[in-house]
C-alpha cells in the first residue's frame, strides 16, 4: 500500500483515489483490503455509490424509499459538516507558501464558478428556460458545486507538479464553501444582505461550536469519551446547521479553521476520530445522492453545461493559478483538477436539503450526473504521474 | 473549568439557536438533539460516575431536565427523533450481554440459577398478585371490576408489574465495566425471568381476552407466532452471530461500523420478520462469545467504542421521553406498587438464594439488580392499552409513572451492589482475575 502524504477530504485514508491493489495478491489478502469491504473503493467512490443509490433509490429498487431519504436527511447534514471540517483542517495560513496556495486555489475556483455562472446564466435566458428560483442563485449554485476538485493523492516520491495539484485541490473548496453558505441562504429566498448575515452567523455558530468541543476533547478521559466529543461535535455542527436551515458545510469549514489555528493538538484529534467515520459518511452522502435524483428536461439541459463549462472553468482557472504556485506548467494544472471529487454534489444536495424545488432537483440531478462524467474525463485527461 | 465552559457554550448555543428557528425547523431537530445529547449528557454522565452513581442515571437525568416536560430544549419532536437510535441501542445492548454469558463458565450455575429465577419469580408473582387483587377498590386502573374480570386483569397487571428490564441491567453492566458472579448471575437471571414472563405475559392476555368477553386468538396461532418470535429469534441471531464471527476471523477491520452495521441489521431486520431483537442480539453476541471467540481485543475495543455513543443517546432519550406527568397524577399509587415491588423483589431473591444454595453477600445483592424496568414492561403495558382501551390507558398510566420511578432507582441500586461485590472495572482485567 502506497503512503500518502495528501490530505484531500480525510487524511491518508483517502477516498478519492485508486487503491495500488498488488495484482499478486490473493483472494483473501484482498478481502482483507478496504478496497474490497467498499470503504476504500478502487474506483473514485462517486462513481461506485452515485449509481448504487440510484439502483436502491424509489425509482428502481424502492429500498431506500421516500421515506428512508426523509431519515437519511439527518446522516447527510452530519456527512455534510463532516467533510466542511476536512477542508478546514487543511486550511493552513503559518507560512506563506500555503497562503499562497490558498489564494492560487480560490483564483482557480473562483474563475471556474465565473464561467459557469456567466455561461449559465446566458443559457438560461437563450433556452428561456422556467426556473422557480431565482436564476442568479441557481446559477451560482452551480458554478460553486462545479468548482470543487480533487486532484488524489500523492507518495512521498511525487513529482513537484503532482504535490501542488493536490496542495491546489485541498484547498480550492474553501472559498466555494465560504460563497456557498451565501448561495444557500439566497437561494432559499433570502435578500442577498440577509444572505451575506446567514453565513456570517453560521460561521459565528461553528466557531462557538468548535470552541465548546476543542474544551472538551482536549480534556477526555479516555479514547473512547474522547472520540464521543469529537462525533459529538460534528453531529451538533450539523445539526445547528440543518436545524437553521444554514450550510453545515460552512459550519464544518469555520470549525476545522478554528481547530487548525487552535493551540494543542485538535486537528490530530479531529482527523484521527473523524476519519474513523468518514468512509461511512461519504458513502451514506453519495448512496442519498444518487437516491434523490430526479430526471427532468431542466436536468438534462443543464448537464451538458455543466460539464462542458466546468471542463473550461478548471483548464482557465488552473493555468492563471499555476503562475501562482512553483513546479507546475500552466497548462497542466487544470487537467490535473476536472475530477471532482465529492464536494460539488455533496453541495448541490444540501440546496436541495435546504430549498427543496424542482429547480433544486434539477440541479442536483445534473451536478452529480456532471460530477460522474468529469470523474471519467478525469480519469482519461490527467497526466501520468512523475517520479520526483 | 474547561469542561464547564465548554457545557455552558453548548447550553447557550441551544438555547440561542432554538430562539432563531425558523419555521419548520422542528422537523429537522434529529441532529441538532443527537448532537446535543451526545455532548451534554456524555459529560453529565461523568459527573455522576465521579459522584458513584451509574452513568446511565446522568444520561437518563440530562435527557430528563432538558426534554419536553421540564426546559423543553429538546422538543418533542426531537426527542422523538432520539428514539430512531433505540432499536440499535438494544441489539447492542443485548449482544454486549451475549458476548458476557460464557456458557462453559456458567455451566456450574445453571442450576443455582434456575432454582434461584424460578423460586423468585413465583414469589414475586404471587406477591403482587395477591397485593393488586386486594387493593383492586384503590388502583386507578378499573376499580369496578368484580369476580372473574377482575382475577384477570389483575393477572395481567400483575405480569406487567413483576417484568424486569435486561437493557438496563445490561447497560449499567457494559458502562462500570462488571464482571464477575454478581454480573453473570444477574445477567443470566434477568434474561431467563424476562422470558419466562413473556410467555406468562402471553397465556394472561388469553385469560384476559376469555374473561372479558373478547376474541381470543386461536391457541394454535397463538402458540406458532411465540415459537417464531422465540426460537425464531434465536435462530435468526445466531445466524447473524456466526457471519460476524467468519467476518472477525477472516477479515478483523473497521470492527466499530461493521459491528453497530450488524446491530443495525439485528434490530431493522428483525422487526421487520417479527422477532424479537434483543433476543436474536443476545443470540449474536452468545454464538461469537461461545462458538468463535475472538482473540484479541480488537472486539473489546469496537464494543466500547461504538457502545458508549449509542447508550448516551438511548438513556438520554429515554430520559427525554419520561413522562412525568404520569408521575404527578399517579405518584403516590406508583410509589407505594413499587414498595410492595421491591419488598417483593427483595424477599423472593432471600427465598430463592435458600433453594439455590446461595451464601451472603451474593444472596443479599442480587434482588438489587432486579428493580430496573424499561422496554420490555414497556411494550408489554402498550400491548395491552392497544387491546383493552379503557382500562388499558389507565393502567399503561401508572406502569409509565412506575417505569420512571425504576428506571431513576433500579440503575443506582444495581450499581451500588457491583461495587460492594467488587466487579466494577473487571471486564478489563485479564480473565483469570475475575472472581471465580
Amino acid at each position: 500500500m502506497r503512503r500518502y502524504d495528501s490530505s484531500e477530504v480525510g487524511g491518508p485514508d483517502i477516498l478519492d483515489v485508486e487503491v495500488a491493489a498488488s495484482p499478486r495478491a490473493g483472494a483473501l489478502a484482498r478481502l482483507r483490503t478496504r478496497a474490497a469491504l467498499g470503504l476504500e473503493p478502487a474506483l473514485a467512490p462517486a462513481v461506485v455509490f452515485v449509481p448504487l443509490g440510484v439502483l436502491l433509490g424509489p425509482l428502481v429498487l424502492g429500498i431506500v424509499s421516500e421515506e428512508v431519504l426523509a431519515h437519511l436527511d439527518t446522516v447527510v447534514s452530519i456527512a455534510l459538516a463532516a467533510l466542511g471540517v476536512f477542508v478546514g483542517v487543511a486550511v493552513d495560513l503559518r507560512d506563506r507558501t500555503s497562503r499562497r496556495t490558498l489564494v492560487a486555489a480560490s483564483v482557480e475556483a473562483l474563475v471556474t464558478i465565473a464561467v459557469v455562472l456567466g455561461a449559465a446564466l446566458i443559457l438560461f435566458a437563450a433556452w428561456g428556460l422556467r426556473l422557480d428560483a431565482n436564476p442568479w442563485s441557481v446559477a451560482l449554485i452551480l458554478g460553486i458545486s462545479a468548482s470543487a476538485s480533487s486532484a488524489g493523492a500523492v507518495d512521498d516520491g511525487a513529482a513537484g507538479a503532482d504535490r501542488a495539484a493536490a496542495a491546489i485541490a485541498n484547498l480550492d473548496d474553501v472559498l466555494p464553501l465560504l460563497l456557498g453558505g451565501v448561495a444557500l441562504a439566497w437561494g432559499a429566498g433570502q435578500p442577498p444582505l440577509w444572505a451575506v448575515v446567514s453565513a456570517v452567523h453560521t460561521v459565528l455558530l461553528g466557531a462557538g461550536v468548535a470552541a465548546a468541543g476543542w474544551l472538551l476533547f482536549e480534556r477526555a478521559h479516555g479514547a473512547a469519551e474522547r472520540a464521543v466529543f469529537v462525533v459529538g461535535t460534528v453531529v451538533l455542527l450539523g445539526g445547528v446547521a440543518a436545524y437553521l436551515a444554514l450550510s453545515p458545510m460552512l459550519a464544518g469549514l469555520a470549525a476545522g479553521v478554528f481547530w487548525t489555528s487552535a493551540p494543542g493538538r485538535a486537528e490530530k484529534v479531529i482527523r484521527d476520530d473523524l476519519g474513523k467515520i468518514q468512509h461511512a459518511l461519504v458513502v451514506l452522502l453519495l448512496v442519498t445522492a444518487g437516491a434523490s435524483l430526479v430526471w427532468t428536461p431542466i436536468a438534462l439541459w443543464l448537464f451538458a453545461p455543466f460539464v462542458v463549462f466546468r471542463l473550461a472553468g478548471k483548464l482557465i482557472g488552473g493555468s492563471l493559478a499555476a503562475w501562482l504556485v512553483p513546479h507546475v506548467a500552466p497548462a497542466d494544472l487544470g487537467s490535473h483538477l476536472i475530477a471532482p471529487g465529492v464536494l460539488g454534489l455533496a453541495f448541490a444536495l444540501n440546496f436541495q436539503q435546504v430549498a427543496p424545488s424542482a429547480t433544486a432537483a434539477a440541479v442536483l440531478a445534473a451536478a452529480t450526473a456532471g460530477s460522474l462524467a468529469c470523474e471519467v474525463l478525469g480519469v482519461w485527461a490527467r497526466p501520468r504521474p512523475a517520479r520526483g | 473549568m474547561g469542561r464547564a465552559a465548554a457545557v455552558a457554550l453548548v447550553f447557550l448555543v441551544m438555547v440561542w439557536v432554538r430562539r432563531a428557528a425558523p419555521e419548520g425547523a422542528e422537523t429537522r431537530g434529529a441532529a441538532l438533539a443527537l448532537g446535543f445529547a451526545l455532548i451534554a449528557a456524555a459529560v453529565t454522565g461523568a459527573l455522576f460516575e465521579r459522584a458513584r452513581l451509574p452513568r446511565i442515571s446522568g444520561y437518563l437525568l440530562f435527557g430528563l431536565a432538558c426534554g419536553p416536560y421540564v426546559a423543553d430544549l429538546i422538543s418533542r419532536p426531537m426527542a422523538r427523533s432520539l428514539q430512531l437510535v433505540n432499536g440499535l441501542a438494544i441489539a447492542l445492548i443485548a449482544f454486549v450481554a451475549g458476548l458476557e454469558m460464557n456458557l462453559l463458565r456458567l455451566r456450574p450455575q445453571w442450576r443455582a440459577i434456575l432454582r434461584l429465577g424460578g423460586v423468585t419469580l413465583a414469589f414475586v408473582y404471587a406477591v403482587i398478585f395477591a397485593v393488586l387483587w386486594a387493593a383492586w377498590p384503590l388502583l386507578p386502573i378499573w376499580p369496578e371490576a368484580t369476580g372473574l374480570p377482575r382475577l384477570a386483569v389483575s393477572a395481567l397487571a400483575t405480569t406487567v408489574v413483576v417484568s424486569f428490564s435486561p437493557t438496563v441491567t445490561i447497560a449499567v453492566i457494559a458502562e462500570s465495566r462488571a464482571r464477575g458472579r454478581l454480573t453473570s448471575l444477574v445477567l443470566a437471571l434477568v434474561v431467563i425471568t424476562d422470558l419466562a414472563l413473556i410467555l406468562l405475559f402471553t397465556l394472561a392476555m388469553q385469560f384476559a381476552r376469555w374473561a372479558l368477553g373478547g376474541t381470543a386468538a386461536e391457541e394454535v396461532a397463538l402458540g406458532a407466532r411465540l415459537a417464531w418470535e422465540i426460537l425464531g429469534s434465536f435462530a435468526f441471531g445466531a445466524i447473524v452471530g456466526a457471519a460476524f464471527a467468519v467476518y472477525l476471523r477472516l477479515v478483523g477491520r473497521e470492527l466499530t461500523v461493521v459491528l453497530l452495521a450488524v446491530c443495525g441489521l439485528l434490530s431493522v431486520l428483525g422487526d421487520r420478520l417479527h422477532f424479537e431483537p434483543l433476543l436474536a442480539a443476545l443470540a449474536a453476541g452468545l454464538v461469537v462469545e461461545n462458538v468463535a471467540p475472538p482473540s484479541g481485543d480488537a472486539l473489546k475495543d469496537a464494543v466500547e467504542r461504538g457502545a458508549l455513543p449509542v447508550l448516551i443517546l438511548f438513556f438520554a432519550a429515554a430520559g427525554a421521553s419520561m413522562h412525568v406527568d404520569a408521575l404527578a397524577t399517579v405518584g403516590l399509587v406508583a410509589l407505594a406498587v413499587s414498595a410492595v415491588r421491591m419488598a417483593a423483589v427483595r424477599a423472593g431473591v432471600a427465598l430463592g438464594s435458600r433453594a439455590a444454595g446461595l451464601s451472603p453477600p451474593l444472596s443479599r445483592l442480587v434482588w438489587m439488580g432486579l428493580v430496573s424496568q424499561a422496554g420490555v414492561t414497556l411494550g408489554l403495558t402498550i400491548l395491552v392499552a392497544a387491546e383493552f382501551a379503557d382500562w388499558g390507558a389507565t393502567l399503561q398510566t401508572l406502569m409509565v409513572a412506575l417505569i420512571a420511578l425504576h428506571e431513576l432507582i433500579g440503575p443506582i441500586l444495581f450499581r451500588t451492589a457491583l461495587a460492594r461485590a467488587g466487579e466494577i472495572g473487571r471486564m478489563d482485567a485479564p480473565e483469570e482475575a475475575a472472581p471465580a
